[in-house]
């Protein structure tokens, strides 16, 4: 049992907390601690279960939650995919031609502080309101992030394994794609997982300040539940936010992680 | 002049520039080395030994001209391999067998079981069967050193070019290697060109010896004719010991 409880000790000082942290939350709920708006403030435990059910059985305007899951999925899905497309091929591009890595290194650190609603304005103002929108700010959200850590990974790579590929005859391209990328991926990952980050962040946010009837997404389920009162449904779709953004670390990111550089050792 | 020479390296000068100051680390080098001999270069710190074999190699831009069989080299090529004194100079994302496969996957050999039997080969030829599934982080010092020497020999190179490759190894395992290393020059035909500041190393291994000065000035450059395996007790060894060592302590002055 003592081996047990070692072995497993991050898995049961995490369990501990939840199960706390619930009770607590549940008895100030119950117990209307905070005053007659309790049940507004924290809703019980049971209430925003069935909220959570109600999500997906009933949903909003005759749609299931499912649909703004999905929806909102797909967006990111194609909004990440061109972002960390042009992320590798732009940062390949700059070792290939150095007048390009000067202007791209350049174009990064300035896109890279600029958050993508702030874009927002501009760029309704030239797509008009449609989900290209939205897909523009999750491969803004993504591609400066990402293009910055593999410019920085590619900088810091030993220059052994750059001079060791040279000497077995890979030039350019080949050269990037053999030697520049898996040497880099240390950092290539760490740029997915804040690239991915932002892109959620981003996508959620941009959905709240403006749901695309075409397109409705997570971002304004929620904020249709803020508008209506509906406080239970908005902390279960907080949960559903939540359970995506953690399948995303540990079912995609943590597994890709586990098999390129936790295997070469190239991380403890 | 002899005509079985596989580099001459004509007056070869490399100089860095390190904020406004510049240091001519090789001055108005020249050298050739014959096929199929074993070269050790024995050098103090900063004499420009590393700098010289990373000109032969193709790492560095430099002043004068470096012909491998006739041909003037300027770019890295598999006819110069290097192995290098990091341990870490194999890709970590590879296997032991993956590295020396891709090196000969991009080198013109394309068929994998091809890939796989070179490879093999060279893996006992450097005593490493059973390993080749490892990953590089998996190996010690030692061993890592022997695959980057078994992917050289792989491919087939003209010249194999030594940066102090056991120097950072435990005196037991440095002098297995220098065996091995002894061996695969005797069975096979391939110019060594070892870099080394040690200087029993250099009268184990060469056959010929050149000490080198500062500005990459050639000191000595003789024959070593002491029987192989060298060990101290060896007729000669301590005269060219002291000479050798001699000439070192004076150029470092």
């Amino acid at each position: 049992m003592n081996s047990f409880m070692k072995k497993h000790k991050p898995l049961i000082t995490k369990l501990i907390f939840i199960v706390v942290f619930l009770s607590i939350w549940e008895y100030v709920s119950i117990g209307n601690k905070l005053g007659p708006k309790t049940e507004i403030i924290l809703p019980s435990l049971g209430a925003i279960g069935k909220a959570f059910v109600k999500n997906f059985v009933q949903g909003y305007a005759g749609q299931s939650l499912w649909i703004y899951i999905g929806n909102s999925m797909w967006i990111l899905l194609v909004g990440l995919f061109i972002g960390i497309l042009l992320a590798f091929v732009f940062s390949g591009l700059s070792i290939i031609n150095e007048t390009f890595r000067y202007i791209y290194d350049f174009m990064v650190s300035i896109f890279d502080l600029l958050p993508g609603i702030a874009l927002l304005p501009v760029v309704i103002i030239i797509f008009g309101i449609r989900v290209e929108v939205i897909i523009f700010l999750v491969v803004h959200s993504v591609l400066w992030p990402m293009s910055r850590n593999i410019l920085d990974g590619f900088s810091s790579i030993p220059r052994i394994f750059i001079e060791a590929g040279k000497n077995i005859n890979l030039r350019g391209l080949d050269l990037v794609l053999s030697i520049y990328l898996p040497a880099a991926a240390t950092h290539i990952i760490s740029g997915l997982k804040s690239g991915w980050a932002r892109a959620w962040r981003g996508l959620i946010s941009a959905e709240m300040i403006f749901g695309i009837a075409s397109s409705p997404g997570l971002g304004l389920y929620i904020n249709q539940m803020r508008t209506n009162l509906n406080n239970a449904e908005m902390y279960a779709t907080l949960l559903v936010i939540i359970i995506v953004g953690a399948f995303v670390q540990y079912g995609i990111l943590q597994p890709i992680e586990n098999h390129t550089i936790r295997k070469w050792g190239m991380v403890r | 002049m002899k005509d079985n020479l596989v580099l001459r390296v004509n007056n070869l000068s490399k100089e860095f520039t390190n904020n406004n100051e510049t240091n001519e680390v090789i001055k108005d080098l020249s050298l050739s080395v014959e096929e199929n001999t074993f070269t050790c270069i024995l050098g103090p710190s900063g004499c420009g030994k590393t700098t010289l074999l990373r000109c032969i190699a193709g790492f560095e831009d430099y002043a004068g001209e470096i012909f491998v069989d006739d041909v003037l080299c300027k770019e890295p090529g598999i006819d110069r391999i290097m192995v290098f004194q990091d341990f870490n100079q194999l890709f970590p994302w590879k296997t032991v067998i993956g590295n020396i496969k891709f090196a000969l996957k991009k080198n013109g050999v394309t068929d994998a079981s091809e890939q796989e039997k070179i490879a093999k080969e060279m893996l006992e030829k450097t005593h490493l069967s059973g390993f080749e599934d490892y990953y590089p982080h998996q190996l010690s010092g030692g061993m890592k050193q022997r695959v980057a020497i078994a992917k050289a020999l792989a491919l087939k190179p003209r010249i194999i070019l030594m940066d102090e490759p056991f120097a950072a190894l435990d005196a037991m395992t440095r002098t297995e290697l220098q065996n091995e290393v002894l061996k695969i020059f005797e069975e096979n035909n391939i110019t060594f060109i070892f870099i080394t500041h040690n200087i029993q190393e250099a009268i184990m291994l060469g056959d010929r010896i050149i000490v080198l000065g500062l500005g990459g000035e050639v000191l000595i450059d003789e024959e070593n004719h002491i029987q192989k395996p060298v060990t101290p007790a060896s007729n000669g060894y301590g005269d060219l010991w002291k000479k050798l060592h001699d000439s070192l302590y004076l150029a470092k002055r």
